[in-house]
């Protein structure tokens, strides 16, 4: 006990400047052992630190506090003290610690989801991710946590607003596997096929040795996201994909790829019927709603095609090349067409005609400039990175004996280890 | 130097100034050779021009300008050279005369006004080939450009100088006096000049030291009227705060200066000019990213040839 009020005494004290925060970093390491054991002591304590000001002291304290398993009861007692923790804290120490920080959020997320109340969740997450981050180009562990509170409570929105930041840094191959298969399925959720297919795609050709779970699942998500967005699909991977990722894949998601065959050959009514047959499987892997997209994008993708060959068209023609019911169906098609801005027609409601007209965008006016202008910027700040990888491949010592090898070693059988006295010897070449 | 009393107003035009310098320019390199045969832009001005090697005092260059004088204005169109005898401290005269003549046939206007030099200051000296002028013109002018390169002087150096007489000491005397002057162009003198003073050095002949040098110029000229208008600005701010009197006349002319603004105002030109401001942008966004695209490659292949395990290059392993 009075080792605990030593503790609350130095933190107080502390909790100054960086140097401070540095000291009472490495005493409390040193008496993280001690506050393990009793637990339950902690409770009182929390109540004189101040989450905002010593903010690393309470946050050892409060990891403490909250290691072991809890039940029900405890965790809603423990979730609001958590939350205000977390909205509170200060960032900067925060970053001393930043395993504990993880492990305490990890710890609120278990007791949001045991509650079963994940949208209580998400506004401290999201507080949580954007402390952790040194930059706004750095995935922590925290990021796809957040994003599972998101998807849970379908509060999608959110959500993108982190999908839209472009990453940089990752702390761990695992979070980026997440992060990017739970970004791509709010992406789904919100309809954005495109940016869905970047964020299922990088998740698909990420390097990795072995084929994990995550990577297959994401696969089946990316070919029917594929079949909705651009109505085709190619089973090859690119050629950066993993060796693992281009033989294993393929093996685990049969069914999908025999969808995207049959989809390919463009008859709805045998379309239906495989889908039919395979409803278990989809069902299974929870894809049956996407699936059901998958079959709706059908119709507009043949819709689409129609495009390119005829100028006008009746609305009975176009019920029958796309095989729907009644005229009536395909007026009502294309008007949905027409308002999602996937193709540009007009409909003669007088005659059952529809017009197909080019793309009106004339690229004069001011919001296209502010867009040009924004997608220069991004690619600005993209070149001055890749430079700057560049350089930073230019020093590295395997690169550059690799280099100077060929061009020595043609001449001679072996270095002179003297000419590389100046080269620091990370490892033995 | 007084500044002239005789009211008369002085229009000169650029291709006096650009005669002289050009002269001057030539007969420097010719007497002071430049150590390397580099060719010249032909303007004495010219920051680019070779140093002169460890010379005596600049050559001093004469010349004859002429023009119209229509009542109080003069008007100086153009000019030619003339020799100096520098024993005699007089201009050829002979050669002078044959001069005028010829250009008399082509010119039927122009008269001689005066003659020109080059130097920092009018000396006593040239007072003598002003008189000798006399005879020809009453009362002549003397056009003296100043070759030294002044990087803090913002106005072009030259100056023009009359002749009047003074009462010094009891006598009076002749002595020159300073008068002020406009430029005046017509358009084709102006697309001369323009394009004289572009001129690019001659090995500059990709496209890419072209565009750079095209589109630093542009650069250049808008950073200009950015700090032009921002002084402005400033002056205004100040005179809304009160700490500078207020000056109506200067007020007028801003005024006057924003209500021809904007030049153009219609939908069709709006319409036009944002097409190609997009136009524009998008190519800029273009070569951005085939830039991004050539690094990414060089990245690529650094990469491949570092961690590469599965390529051999040169044929050999790295030793223990």
């Amino acid at each position: 006990m009075g080792s605990i009020e030593n503790l609350v005494t130095q933190i107080q004290g502390l909790s100054g400047s960086i140097d401070d925060i540095a000291h009472l970093h490495n005493i409390l390491k040193v008496a993280d052992e001690s506050l393990h054991a009793e637990p339950s002591a902690l409770s009182s304590v929390l109540d004189q630190v101040d989450p905002a000001k010593h903010s690393l002291g309470y946050l050892y304290f409060l990891e403490a506090f909250t290691s072991g398993p809890v039940s029900k009861e405890q965790a809603l007692t423990l979730i609001p003290i958590l939350a205000r923790f977390i909205n509170c804290c200060d960032a900067q120490q925060i970053r001393f610690a930043p395993d504990k920080f993880v492990s305490v959020c990890k710890r609120f997320k278990d007791h949001v989801l045991l509650i079963e109340s994940p949208l209580r969740g998400v506004s401290p997450m999201r507080a949580a991710v954007r402390k952790l981050q040194t930059t706004s180009e750095h995935l922590t562990t925290l990021h796809p946590d957040f994003l599972l509170l998101c998807l849970l409570s379908k509060s999608y929105n959110i959500g993108l607003s982190v999908l839209e930041d472009d990453i940089f840094d990752v702390d761990q191959p695992r979070d980026l596997f997440l992060y990017c298969y739970y970004g791509g399925m709010i992406c789904i959720g919100q309809k954005r096929f495109r940016k869905a297919l970047e964020l299922l795609h990088n998740v698909v050709t990420a390097p990795m040795n072995t084929i994990n779970a995550i990577a297959v699942e994401a696969y089946k998500k990316y070919i029917l996201v594929s079949l909705i967005h651009y109505g085709q699909f190619s089973t090859s991977l690119p050629k950066y994909a993993s060796s693992a990722a281009q033989r294993n894949l393929k093996n685990f998601c049969q069914p999908y790829i025999e969808l995207a065959t049959t989809y390919s050959s463009g008859k709805i009514a045998e379309f239906k019927i495989y889908v039919d047959t395979n409803r278990e499987k989809y069902d299974n892997d929870k894809n049956l709603g996407l699936v059901k997209q998958v079959v709706s994008s059908m119709y507009k993708h043949n819709i689409q095609r129609l495009t390119q060959t005829y100028l006008t068209l009746s609305l009975q023609d176009i019920a029958n090349t796309v095989q729907l019911g009644s005229p009536k169906e395909a007026e009502m098609h294309v008007l949905q067409m027409i308002q999602d801005g996937e193709i540009f027609a007009t409909i003669n409601q007088k005659d059952g005609m529809v017009r197909f007209l080019e793309d009106p965008e004339q690229y004069k006016t001011c919001q296209m400039i502010e867009h040009i202008d924004s997608s220069i910027q991004r690619i600005m700040t993209l070149s001055r990175k890749l430079n700057a990888m560049d350089e930073l491949m230019s020093y590295d010592p395997l690169y550059l004996s690799k280099v100077l090898f060929t061009q020595v070693g043609r001449e001679r059988q072996r270095f002179d280890f003297d000419d590389f006295d100046t080269v620091p010897q990370k490892f033995p070449i | 130097m007084a500044s002239s009393s005789s009211g008369l107003t002085f229009k000169l035009h650029p291709l006096v100034i650009l005669n002289i310098s050009d002269h001057y320019t030539r007969v420097k390199s010719q007497l002071h050779p430049p150590p390397s045969a580099h060719h010249c832009a032909p303007a004495a001005a010219d920051p680019f021009a070779p140093p002169a090697p460890a010379a005596a005092d600049p050559p001093r260059v004469y010349g004859c300008v002429i023009g119209v004088q229509r009542g109080r204005t003069v008007e100086i169109f153009n000019s030619f050279e003339l020799l100096y005898d520098p024993a005699t401290h007089s201009l050829d005269r002979a050669f002078l005369d044959k001069k005028q003549e010829l250009y008399k046939k082509v010119f039927p206007n122009f008269y001689v006004l005066g003659w020109y030099s080059t130097g920092s200051d009018a000396e006593e000296s040239d007072m003598h080939i002003h008189k000798a002028l006399m005879d020809i013109n009453e009362s002549p002018v003397y056009v003296l450009l100043n070759p030294s390169i002044n990087h803090a002087q913002k106005d072009l150096p030259v100056t023009i100088y009359e002749s009047e007489l003074h009462v010094i000491d009891g006598i009076p005397q002749l002595i020159f006096v300073r008068a002020s002057y406009t430029i005046e162009t017509v358009e084709a003198e102006r697309i001369s000049v323009d394009h004289v003073a572009h001129l690019k050095p001659s090995d500059g002949g990709t496209a890419a030291t072209q565009l750079a040098a095209h589109l630093t110029g542009i650069h250049s000229a808008i950073k200009m009227l950015n700090s032009r208008v921002r002084v402005l600005h400033h002056y205004l701010l100040a005179m809304q705060k009160g700490e500078i009197p207020c000056e109506n006349s200067l007020l007028r002319q801003v005024s006057s200066l924003l209500r021809r603004l904007p030049a153009i105002e219609s939908g069709k030109f709006q319409d036009d000019f944002l097409m190609e401001y997009n136009d524009t942008l998008l190519i800029t966004y273009l070569a951005m990213l085939t830039n991004c695209s050539s690094t990414m490659n060089e990245l690529i292949d650094k990469f491949n040839t570092a961690y590469d395990r599965h390529s051999r290059r040169g044929g050999r392993t790295p030793f223990v």
